[in-house]
């Protein structure tokens, strides 16, 4: 779009040169340029909804065409061709049409295209986003319009169940949720005499700097960054909140003892050249650093799995626990993403058995097979599923969901932040908290 | 039939005519047939030429700025526009009076101040060579301008990864080559240092376009002007100083003003190398802020706000260059 507008700006740029270079130096070709200019300010907004392509839905009276956009990978999105022929198989009739997004432009095109009335009548939202739809009127309250959804909510796993409730309602069901845990590099551990992971933090700390060296581009800990989903494993692991369970303070929460414990631990391990320098101003990225020798562990979630199949076959992928408090009882950080019904589908009974139908253990099944973990707790010790769920399915029952709020995301960057200016050293981990903390506060008034 | 003055087919005739021929015809003093004034007709045929252009203005973009204005005035709900609560000019008074709009409002004309003034001055230089015999002209002629065709997204990722604080080329070449620094520097850490790679950037992709401009403009200066400037004892520099710029004035007048509003609505590179202001919020471009306010925080009557201020910024400064664009000069 903006690159279109761009090469029109610029032919009509040298048209205007051209015309100046040739003497009849005007003064409305200066106009005819700072109009265009200022004009293109503006349509960066607005012409936005027109860019999005919309699937048009031809309804007669028996059939139903139902919309699902998703961001899932390429072999997943493969899978769901699956699914969607054994659903349409069994509900004659219902044709459901997938398209997929990228992440990035995901929630953008949602929004354009919610504003502009052509939204789809279903999607896969990432968890942190359903209590913001939600709270813009966009989503339709499962518990109220689902038969049976007192039924399919027992059969899920609490913890990614619970990201759909907002403001006493449920308006969503979790399609399939992961967790992040420990990845180490067996040549590594080896090489340095050590046999097994880190089991608990202390270790991990341990460890991570006995395998760091900082002269040799080696370290034993490598994050992709500051954003909350990078330390959230171990700041849950250490018992850290980041509010209290009514969601209404930050204080004794986000600054708690037990969360600046976390934060010292990543902060302490970053000043010693125990953790990669990449986690502030970029450099060797996770995967291909823990994969090459570069990091000895990193923390990352199932699909690993996937992307090391592919770009380094040979590598071994080995899955621990993250490293625990000996008395923890919190862990790690639940993903995943819900599927939703959107307030002004006209396909509704057909989007809530399309619905329903993702959450089957037909459906949860097809798509395990691609390395998506099911969020059916009945699922779980499944011979059928991939022998590396059992870690991530084990991790699920202690990890903790982050805050379910529409202001999720301004409270990701106020730590974020917070975690910023203690690893650049211009405020203690408490200190950065204690900020941090206010600015929470300041969202959930 | 008869052939009357008043003759209508006769008289549009005539009046084609009269378009194509010079305007000596007229001062010849040819009288002016009766019938309806020629002005208001010709501006009748003129009106219905523009109507396309005009339709597709208003349909695609006046109509969405009134729309996008009639946003800013609210706390747009975006599911039922009916419900959204009406601010008036709060949205804009907010922006006015956040630091981090503050702070995107100076990012970006620091931007434009060192990119287009850099352009400029290294885009005469490189036209003035180029404009010279020298051998394979037309390779450096594509060389210089390929920048200008690659893709923002692809250039924008690269000129990051050379910046990058683990193992970047920049901090290699400063260290290990030129040994300036002892320590790698955090380039995209710094809400300062992050724009090195973002105006290194913007300098680099538009060099190739602004030279071209310029060498157009050289190329129309008579080559008898400077040799009669040679002739009279001229060295290169006085030459260059009192002959070839004066001339080349229309010309970058004209840059001037397109790369200031382009250098103002810098987006693509700013959005990839900062992730959308990071850190810290601090490195925002007005575009990037808005587009995080609109889509990232769902804030729409923010964002429209904002788009209407970052106008005025674009307007006010538009026509402090139209006056600049007035004086003439005569070859």
């Amino acid at each position: 779009m903006r690159q279109r507008n761009q090469t029109v700006w610029r032919l009509a740029a040298l048209a205007t040169a051209l015309v100046l270079t040739l003497g009849a130096c005007d003064s409305t070709a200066g106009d005819a340029t700072s109009t265009t200019g200022a004009v293109e300010v503006t349509t960066t907004t607005a012409t936005q909804p027109a860019d999005e392509t919309t699937t048009t839905e031809e309804t007669p009276v028996e059939e139903a065409t139902v919309t699902y956009w998703h961001t899932m990978s390429e072999p997943e999105a493969a899978q769901l061709d699956a699914v969607i022929a054994a659903f349409e198989g069994a509900n004659p009739g219902i044709t459901v049409e997938p398209t997929r997004y990228a992440y990035d432009d995901f929630k953008a095109a949602l929004t354009t295209s919610i504003a502009g009335g052509e939204g789809p009548d279903t999607a896969r939202l990432d968890i942190i986003w359903v209590p913001e739809f939600a709270e813009l009127g966009a989503l339709l309250p499962l518990d109220g319009e689902l038969a049976s959804f007192d039924e399919t909510a027992s059969s899920v796993f609490p913890g990614p169940l619970a990201t759909n409730l907002w403001d006493g309602s449920y308006y969503g069901l979790p399609q399939n949720t992961n967790t992040q845990v420990l990845l180490w590099n067996r040549d590594m551990f080896e090489a340095a005499g050590i046999t097994e992971p880190p089991a608990t933090l202390e270790e991990f700390a341990t460890t991570a700097c006995a395998l760091s060296d900082s002269d040799a581009g080696t370290y034993g800990y490598g994050m992709g960054g500051t954003y909350f989903w990078a330390p959230a494993p171990i700041f849950y692991s250490s018992g850290g909140a980041v509010v209290d369970e009514g969601i209404t303070t930050a204080t004794g929460y986000v600054n708690g003892p037990e969360s600046v414990a976390a934060f010292e631990l990543l902060t302490g391990l970053y000043n010693d050249g125990c953790l990669s320098p990449s986690i502030l101003g970029g450099g060797v990225g996770t995967a291909e650093g823990h994969a090459t020798g570069a990091y000895a562990t990193i923390i990352d979630g199932p699909w690993m799995v996937d992307i090391y199949r592919n770009d380094f076959p040979d590598f071994e992928v080995n899955f621990a626990p993250i490293p625990a408090e000996p008395d923890g009882t919190t862990s790690s950080v639940v993903g995943g993403e819900n599927v939703v019904v959107f307030a002004d589908t006209d396909q509704k009974d057909a989007a809530l058995a399309w619905t329903e139908f993702l959450l089957s253990e037909e459906s949860q099944r097809l798509l395990a097979e691609v390395g998506v973990v099911p969020t059916l707790s009945g699922l779980a010790g499944d011979p059928a599923l991939p022998e590396y769920f059992e870690v991530f399915m084990a991790q699920l029952e202690t990890a903790q969901a982050r805050v379910p709020h529409p202001r999720w995301g301004d409270m990701d960057t106020a730590i974020n932040e917070a975690f910023q200016r203690m690893l650049q050293g211009t405020q203690t981990p408490q200190e950065a908290l204690d900020q941090a903390a206010e600015e929470i506060n300041a969202l959930l008034q | 039939m008869t052939q009357t003055p008043a003759d209508p087919v006769l008289h549009s005739g005539r009046d084609r005519q009269a378009l194509t021929t010079s305007n000596r015809t007229e001062s010849l003093g040819r009288p002016e047939p009766p019938g309806p004034p020629r002005g208001r007709r010709r501006a009748g045929v003129a009106w219905l030429f523009l109507l396309p252009g005009v339709a597709l203005f208003a349909v695609f973009v006046l109509g969405p700025m009134i729309y996008s204005f009639r946003i800013s005035l609210y706390d747009w709900n975006l599911v039922t526009p009916d419900r959204s609560e009406w601010l008036g000019f709060a949205n804009y008074a907010r922006a006015l009076g956040d630091p981090t709009f503050q702070r995107a409002v100076v990012n970006t004309i620091a931007y434009t101040a060192v990119t287009v003034p850099a352009q400029m001055i290294l885009g005469t230089a490189l036209a003035v060579l180029l404009n010279k015999a020298i051998r394979g002209r037309a390779v450096y002629r594509v060389l210089y301008y390929l920048p200008v065709v690659t893709p923002w997204v692809i250039v924008a990722l690269l000129f990051k990864f050379l910046f990058v604080g683990q193992g970047g080329f920049v901090n290699h070449i400063l260290r290990n080559v030129l040994g300036v620094v002892d320590h790698d520097i955090l380039w995209l850490a710094d809400p300062l240092l992050i724009f090195a790679p973002i105006m290194a950037l913007g300098i680099w992709k538009g060099l190739g376009w602004t030279a071209v401009i310029v060498l157009a403009g050289l190329q129309i200066i008579p080559a008898e002007l400077e040799d009669a400037a040679k002739v009279d004892g001229a060295g290169p520099w006085q030459r260059f100083r009192f002959v070839t710029l004066p001339l080349l004035r229309p010309t970058l007048v004209f840059l001037f003003v397109v790369l200031v509003v382009g250098g103002l609505n810098a987006y693509v590179s700013n959005l990839l190398i900062t992730d959308g202001g990071q850190p810290f919020g601090q490195t925002h471009f007005v575009l990037t802020l808005m587009y995080q306010e609109t889509f990232t925080r769902l804030d729409f009557g923010y964002g429209a706000a904002i788009s209407y201020l970052l106008t005025a910024l674009v307007f006010m400064i538009s026509v402090v260059q139209l006056r600049l664009l007035r004086r003439r000069v005569d070859l």
